[in-house]
């Protein structure tokens, strides 16, 4: 995979998630579209290369939402690294799992994968955050209610995120010799993995 | 050329997340926000642009949408003033309070505040959700317990602590981690705005006669005082003892002593609901809705504390 193209990309996609997509909210449920980019990733890249592709989502993820400590007099938002590099790197694995059996070309496909990606990425980070809470934190890094509440609320915005995905997963699916992946030839045989330097 | 080719690395460097997803907050704490706003910083110019965007395509929930713009600004400026003359009033009370204990006198807070207007250049998608980030800090003069506020005199959130320089944390006011809010209910300002409207203002001005500003807004109500929890979704709930004559309509003002004195008298919301609690006959229960929504304000002003100045400082600083 080519990173020179993966990273701008990624910034581009972080931008819109935190100042634009809250534009398509309905209900107070927001669609992303970083589970997109990382499902769309794990569907074509190496193993390694989407793995260490979702731990800098997972990276940008956690300076983006920063927790918040209530222990205090005033509560503090704190920059928590960790929750969202497992979280992410679950949804890329649950991608990488389920690419075999999956016709990758087809748009449904890629949006498909996104709610797989979205929804375990959601599962592992309020397992992480449930675990910390019994510990560390003095509020659950999840906000507001239970965990079951917050999984269920990220299941809608994954199934959200599902369908406002199909749109720019065209526009992916058809930029795909740009990205240099190298499962994604014409041919795609094990054989020729093996023998290309760009993955 | 591979990025990192070596498995090693990977499964290091995935054992090196676990441990820090372990690890207690503290320990993050001195390098995570630093490197957070590095992180960040290259984001800011396109989150910018972006936001500008979003308030293009949905057009933000903003008070007093859809008048001109004189008029817009007219009514602004008439709810700060509300808010200033409510927090005076509040502040009267609790010095009528003190002068008659005389042992229990204690200075007050003599800061004073400078409106700094901000923009909401993140919003709460993903976990953790909830907190709004807008494109002022600590460079600014912003800092933790700021209260925020839009239209005026209606109260959003608060800063939280651990800012940046050019980027804050904005916690609505109707998030479970604001804690509880004291506040006090107007009651009768539904009544009593409608009597203004018909033009029965004279019981207002024997109110202030008898010293009791509070009537005189909601024409011959009182103030109760409540304690609210925030629900989320803009609504915050409260309980009341029965005898209470709490309305649906009437406004909600922040009463809180752990808040910025600037904060005091603000406008929280309106009474949405008055119901009987099951628990205990003897108490109501009480929602309170905010009239704005936190998730859908483009633009926020922080009430920026401006230490020694006293009122005099109030409204006196530019905007950015």
């Amino acid at each position: 995979m080519r990173w020179w193209v993966f990273i701008p990309v990624l910034a581009l996609v972080l931008t819109m998630d935190a100042a634009f997509m809250p534009a398509c909210s309905i209900g107070g449920h927001v669609p992303q579209l970083w589970p997109l980019l990382l499902a769309f990733v794990a569907l074509y890249a190496s193993r390694g290369s989407a793995l260490w592709a979702a731990m800098m989502v997972g990276v940008w993820l956690d300076a983006m939402h920063p927790a918040l400590d209530t222990s205090g007099a005033t509560p503090r938002a704190v920059t928590v690294f960790g929750p969202h590099i497992l979280a992410c790197a679950a949804g890329a694995w649950c991608v990488l799992e389920t690419r075999t059996w999956l016709y990758r070309r087809n748009v449904l496909t890629v949006a498909f994968s996104t709610f797989n990606c979205a929804l375990l990425a959601s599962l592992a980070y309020v397992a992480i955050a449930g675990i910390r809470s019994a510990y560390a934190d003095s509020s659950p890094l999840w906000g507001d209610g239970s965990g079951g509440a917050a999984v269920g609320s990220d299941m809608v915005d994954a199934l959200y995120s599902a369908v406002i995905a199909i749109l720019p997963a065209w526009g992916l699916q058809s930029s795909l010799t740009v990205w240099g992946f190298a499962t994604a030839g014409p041919r795609f045989a094990g054989g020729n993995r093996m023998n290309r330097g760009n993955d | 050329m591979p990025f990192v080719s070596s498995r090693r690395i990977l499964v290091i460097a995935l054992g090196g997340a676990a441990l820090l997803s372990a690890l207690p907050q503290s320990f993050q704490t001195p390098w995570s926000g630093t490197l957070a706003g590095v992180l960040w910083a290259p984001l800011v110019p396109g989150a910018s642009v972006l936001a500008w965007a979003r308030d293009w395509v949905r057009a933000p929930a903003e008070p007093y949408q859809g008048l001109p713009e004189e008029l817009r600004a007219a009514r602004e400026d008439r709810d700060r003033l509300q808010g200033e003359l409510d927090a005076t009033q509040m502040r009267v009370e609790e010095l009528e309070r003190e002068l008659g204990e005389l042992s229990g006198y204690r200075p007050a807070d003599r800061a004073g505040w400078q409106p700094r207007l901000a923009t909401v250049i993140e919003r709460g998608a993903g976990r953790p959700a909830g907190l709004l980030g807008i494109d002022v800090g600590t460079a600014q003069g912003i800092g933790e317990g700021d209260p925020v506020v839009v239209g005026g005199n209606q109260i959003i959130g608060m800063i939280a602590a651990g800012g940046a320089e050019n980027r804050s944390w904005v916690i609505p006011l109707d998030d479970r981690r604001c804690g509880r809010i004291d506040a006090i209910v107007l009651t009768g300002a539904a009544d009593g705005a409608s009597a203004a409207s018909e033009g029965t203002g004279a019981a207002g001005k024997k109110a202030d006669k008898g010293g009791k500003a509070d009537k005189a807004r909601n024409g011959g109500g009182a103030s109760v005082l409540v304690q609210l929890v925030p629900q989320g979704n803009r609504r915050l709930i409260g309980e009341l003892e029965s005898p209470a004559n709490v309305k649906k309509g009437d406004s909600v003002l922040l009463s809180d002593a752990g808040w910025r004195p600037a904060a005091l008298g603000m406008q929280i919301g309106v009474v949405e609901s008055v119901g009987a609690l099951d628990a205990n006959p003897l108490r109501r229960r009480i929602t309170v809705r905010m009239e704005s929504d936190p998730l859908r304000v483009p633009r926020v002003v922080v009430k920026v504390r401006v230490p020694g100045q006293g009122q005099a400082a109030r409204g006196t600083g530019a905007a950015k």
